[in-house]
């Protein structure tokens, strides 16, 4: 130890491991689809209440055609994302069912950020139906939408940092 | 930098290709797939097999094979034995790179090694200059 403390070719396997995790990193940016999709994900979310359960209109449609589709699209998101980048990156449903919701530490600000808009968005939203302004509903539907996909590229973003940091391994 | 676990040697760890897959794995995703690793290890097919052969000989990573669609998908994981003994070996790598830093430092604040360019020393001022030789005009 004493003598390779003297020797700075000992540098040299950590510069190359960081620049590997800088590489791997690189290979988490989604692909072009994927940013879209995630908008249909989240606008089929924030049309929940414009289901006939809450929403008594003709136009109104029923729950399980909003509910099948979001649930289809979201999981044919992750695939394709996992499949294009060859990382499986985060906790899978039965460790968040595990350990909590936000035990994924680098995702953790987006995903408080994404649950936050998730209620805030319904219940205005909701409130908003219930006076009798679906215009301003469908408004803070739209809006809601733009913050989570801005939260999901955050969130992205914040993976890519962890896997350049070496996620605390070292 | 440091890691979680302590600062130990792994000498299966040690060669670079086997740290490089290490660390890689150590990284921060769950599971990553083999032309991820090889194009982020920046080595070939067959050093990566190899060598991921080895350390899942040992029990320090787990390999799953699939496939999508005809084409084979092979995917690699830390087992928590793997994690334990690459975060220890990070974490001496990281000290071994605070000591070499700070014996850089050391040497800096020592000064600066005189060049040619500088001043004589005394003693060598009372040395005679050295006067190089004509070069030769012609041979003999």
């Amino acid at each position: 130890m004493r003598d390779a403390a003297r020797d700075p070719a000992a540098l040299e396997p950590l510069e190359l491991l960081r620049v590997q995790r800088g590489r791997l990193a690189d290979r988490m940016r989604p692909p072009w689809w994927y940013l879209p999709g995630a908008a249909i994900v989240w606008g089929l979310f924030f049309a929940g209440p414009f289901t006939s359960r809450s929403f008594s209109s003709p136009m109104a449609v029923s729950t399980w055609a909003i509910l099948v589709p979001a649930v289809a699209v979201c999981f044919l998101l992750q695939w394709g994302l996992v499949r294009a980048t060859g990382l499986k990156v985060g906790p899978g449903p039965l460790r968040v069912l595990q350990d909590g919701l936000f035990s994924y530490r680098p995702g953790r600000p987006a995903g408080i950020a994404i649950a936050l808009v998730s209620f805030t968005g319904l219940g205005a939203e909701a409130a908003l139906i219930r006076h009798g302004l679906p215009g301003a509903a469908i408004a803070v539907a739209a809006l809601a939408v733009a913050a989570e996909v801005a939260a999901q590229r955050a969130l992205l973003r914040a993976i890519r940092q962890d896997l350049r940091g070496g996620g605390g391994a070292a | 930098m440091t890691g979680g676990g302590t600062a130990k040697p792994d000498a299966l760890i040690h060669p670079i290709t086997r740290l490089s897959i290490c660390g890689l794995l150590a990284a921060g995703a769950d599971w990553v797939e083999f032309a991820a690793l090889r194009d982020a290890a920046g080595i070939s097919d067959s050093v990566l097999s190899k060598q991921s052969r080895v350390l899942e000989d040992a029990g320090y990573v787990e390999v799953r094979k699939g496939a999508v669609g005809r084409r084979p998908r092979t995917w690699l994981r830390l087992t928590p034995e793997g994690r334990r003994a690459v975060e220890g070996h990070l974490a001496w790598l990281a000290q071994l790179e605070q000591a070499v830093s700070a014996g850089i430092r050391d040497a800096r604040e020592a000064g600066p090694i005189p060049s040619d360019r500088d001043q004589p020393l005394p003693s060598d001022r009372d040395q005679p200059r050295r006067v190089l030789p004509p070069p030769l005009l012609g041979g003999t």
